[in-house]
């Protein structure tokens, strides 16, 4: 052998050993090593593993030569058969290493699975092969097998020897690499955990250095990659954010747990609401620090873990805004007054400033509410009106469009009703806290804008509601009571509780048909559905009486409109027809679900009627008219049982005493004004019912 | 003495009965609470009564609860009842024209008697 020869024998292991040094990944120290070994020492060489558990494995395969890449990949493929003779199969099994000086086909058809393979190994131009075992640490790791022929060489006993050698430190790097390998697996699983982790995690080291972030990290943080934060300078990364406590406190870097950690604290949790300055973007983030100690107790690192509560913080929030949104909306039926402290709600923990604005009676925009958080600042005077102007234009075109608009600071949401055209808009502005508008901002805001929505109609409903009923009410009461020939009326009318509470007593006195009807009647239930109810009554009783004239042919009347309204309408009436016959007068009185009326003759009052069921309760009733004789100077009095039901000190007005009250009674005017003194002095508390009260009187001398 | 506008309610359940006892008066202020009540007591057909003997004061609005109960329950097809109350109560029955309607009134006694009797 050459020296030249030798050397580069000794370089090829020195490079191997290089190799060998255990930091360089398992497939990549195969392909290394089998560069060296060809074309140096072989034209082709194949190297494989054993696991413990006898599993072979094909890691690498390298040709020099024409052909090459078809070659090595085939060789990747092959897998030796082990009843083989000679050859690989013989060197594994035996674990000494086979020479085959001159190789002949009938060798390659001994190691060959099939024809295919013997094309292949064929093809290779094989003159001399050597297959060595690797043996480490006492056993068999795997194989190194060469091949020359293409250069034209031919292996001998010197070249086994050497590629004994040689097979020593591959098998040694092999062995290092795979050590290395399971080192390094760990490592990756580690970081692959802490990769796809939810939660953020930054590692310190002991100096406060960041050493490792993980993406989610990166992504609660608002940079662009972990790179980002552990290329950070320390204290740069601070200066991206602007950082608050819970109470609204600015916290600095020091204040941060993992800080605290790294001084040899062990901080608690700490919430912090963080800003990322350059977008706004705001996070509430739970930041946790523990501090990792080596084995001689000192700090080796510190793990952060920071938790991202900003939905959980935000949904809190947003509860609470609403809530107390939604109390302050229903708590006055002024909307302005609602609006006012909504929007002074909305400052208070969504934005700096809110505005309401609603569609004035020209259509304008107009500015209803209006309030400005404690950490806000006033525009300067100049800039004010033009981004008053601007705002006006964002506001005019959510309105118009009925879109809410989210842009950075400012927020701009529709007052609608779901289906309807909105009625305003509601206005959300950052200025001072730098913070930006997100998402969950808009849905929180177009919540707020629903509820004011439904808060200002609400109010505008009963106005109208409120309104309509003050008409009907007025509507409900004649002006004043018609003359009739020969008799004298009287009447009481008083309206219970809230002056926009209309109740559903009328009472009413007509011509009809051969004489007067006179009528009282309660409709139950109050408000704007009594009022109506109360007019339908009034104006049915007053149509059929003058068409029919009957008393009991006028209820039934009632009755049969009462019936056909959804639901159930109850209607008592105490109806009344006088009927003048010259010398004679007959009173007609028929109840429905009413209480009798009473006939007054010389100072005593008779109740007079046949009870009845309500009107509007059944399809059907028996409706009986009671007939008295009105003798001159008689009265009738009709009431509602506001009368009788009066709410006295210890009980109610009663019918005994409405009796006793009447008893004595002169003639219309003076009944009506006894019940009104003797209600008055027995009533204790506020009127809760409507009072109504009709008295006729046939007066003593005929005209 | 009793206040007025003052109303105690209890739902009680008795097999499949439901009994709504009612102290106090039913009034305007009051009678929203006994229709809340009277639609806690309807269940699955179970007969509904309600017992009137510890009403001081009754008004229309009382009387229109029953009534709507009544149609409901002629519409749904379950039993309502009233145990009647004072003459004071009864009076109102009677001004109703419903003092002659004996499905709706129901002598409690005679109820236990029969469910006894089951």
């Amino acid at each position: 052998l050459s020296a030249r020869h030798e050397e580069d024998r000794f370089a090829l292991l020195a490079s191997i050993d290089e190799v060998a040094d255990g930091t360089v990944l398992l497939s990549e120290t195969v392909a290394r090593l089998l560069e060296y070994v060809v074309p140096a020492f072989a034209d082709v060489a194949t190297l494989d593993t054993i696991s413990r558990e006898g599993v072979f494995r094909r890691i690498g395969s390298r040709v020099e030569g024409p052909g090459r890449e078809e070659l090595e990949k085939g060789l990747l493929r092959r897998r030796p058969v082990p009843e083989a003779p000679v050859g690989l199969p013989a060197a594994l099994a035996s674990g000494e290493s086979q020479l085959i000086e001159r190789v002949t086909d009938e060798h390659l058809r001994t190691i060959a699975a099939d024809d295919a393979d013997f094309a292949l190994l064929r093809a290779l131009e094989l003159r001399s092969v050597l297959d060595v075992p690797l043996l480490a640490r006492g056993r068999i790791v795997g194989a190194l097998a060469c091949g020359v022929g293409t250069s034209g060489r031919d292996y001998g006993p010197e070249d086994l020897r050497f590629a004994e050698v040689l097979s020593t430190r591959l098998a040694l790097a092999l062995d290092n690499a795979g050590l290395s390998a399971a080192l390094t697996g760990l490592e990756q699983r580690l970081e692959v955990t802490l990769t796809n982790l939810a939660e953020a995690v930054i590692v310190r080291d002991a100096r406060g250095s960041i050493a490792f972030a993980n993406p989610a990290a990166a992504r609660l943080l608002g940079v662009a990659s972990v790179d980002e934060i552990t290329a950070a300078l320390p204290g740069t990364l601070m200066a991206l954010y602007d950082v608050f406590d819970e109470d609204g406190r600015r916290l600095s870097l020091t204040d941060l747990p993992s800080m605290l950690a790294v001084r040899g604290e062990r901080p608690g949790p700490l919430l912090v609401n963080n800003i990322v300055r350059a977008t706004g973007e705001q996070r509430w983030l739970l930041h946790k620090a523990t501090p990792v100690f080596d084995a001689d107790g000192a700090l080796s690192m510190v793990i952060s873990v920071i938790e991202d509560l900003t939905e959980v913080k935000r949904a809190e929030r947003a509860q609470r805004l609403l809530a107390e949104a939604g109390q302050a909306l229903s708590s006055s039926l002024d909307y302005h007054q609602s609006l006012q402290r909504m929007a002074e709600l909305a400052v208070s923990g969504l934005a700096d400033r809110c505005q309401v604005l609603m569609r004035g009676g020209n259509g304008e925009l107009e500015e209803v509410a209006t309030a400005v958080g404690e950490s806000a600042t006033d525009r300067p005077a100049g800039e004010a009106g033009e981004v008053r102007q601007q705002e006006l234009a964002v506001a005019a075109e959510v309105v118009e469009t009925d879109h809410a608009r989210l842009a950075g600071r400012v927020i701009v949401v529709p007052l609608a009703l779901v289906g309807q055209p909105p009625i305003g808009a509601l206005f959300l502005g950052m200025t001072e806290s730098g913070r930006t508008f997100d998402e969950s901002d808009l849905r929180l805001a177009r919540e707020l804008g629903r509820r004011a929505a439904i808060a200002v109609e609400n109010a505008r409903l009963y106005a109208e509601r409120s309104l309509i009923a003050t008409i009907l009410q007025r509507s409900l009461l004649p002006p004043e009571l018609p003359e009739i020939p020969g008799f004298r009326l009287d009447s009481l009318y008083v309206a219970a509780g809230e002056q926009n509470e209309v109740g559903g007593d009328f009472y009413d006195a007509f011509e009809v048909q051969g004489g007067w009807m006179v009528v009282v009647g309660d409709v139950a239930g109050r408000g704007a559905d009594a009022a109506a109810l109360t007019s339908l009554s009034r104006y049915t009783l007053r149509t059929a009486g003058k068409l029919l004239g009957d008393p009991v042919a006028t209820l039934e009347q009632l009755n049969a409109a009462l019936r056909e309204r959804p639901g159930l309408s109850l209607v008592s009436v105490c109806c009344a027809v006088l009927r003048d016959m010259d010398v004679r007068v007959t009173a007609d009185v028929v109840l429905a679900g009413h209480p009798p009326a009473f006939h007054v003759r010389a100072g005593k009052p008779e109740p007079v009627g046949e009870f009845a069921p309500f009107l509007g309760a059944y399809d059907n009733g028996e409706w009986t008219p009671v007939t008295v004789q009105f003798e001159p100077s008689d009265q009738l009095v009709l009431y509602t049982d506001g009368v009788i039901d009066t709410v006295g000190e210890e009980e109610r007005f009663g019918e005994d005493r409405l009796v006793a009250t009447l008893h004595g009674a002169a003639g219309a005017t003076d009944a009506v004004a006894r019940i009104e003194a003797a209600v008055r002095a027995f009533a204790h508390g506020s009127q809760a019912d409507d009072i109504a009260v009709i008295a006729v009187e046939r007066l003593p001398v005929r005209r | 003495v009793r206040r007025a506008g003052h109303l105690n309610l209890e739902l009680r359940r008795i097999g499949d009965a439901s009994v709504v006892s009612a102290c106090g008066d039913i009034d305007l202020s009051t009678v929203a609470r006994a229709a809340e009540a009277m639609d806690a007591a309807r269940s699955d057909r179970g007969p509904v009564f309600l017992d009137l003997r510890e009403v001081g004061f009754m008004d229309t609005s009382g009387l229109r609860l029953i009534i709507e109960e009544q149609q409901r329950a002629a519409a749904d097809g379950y039993r309502f009842a009233v145990f009647p109350g004072s003459p004071k109560v009864q009076r109102l029955f009677e001004i109703a024209g419903l003092a002659g309607d004996e499905a709706l009134f129901v002598d409690p006694s005679t109820l236990s008697a029969a469910s006894e009797g089951d």
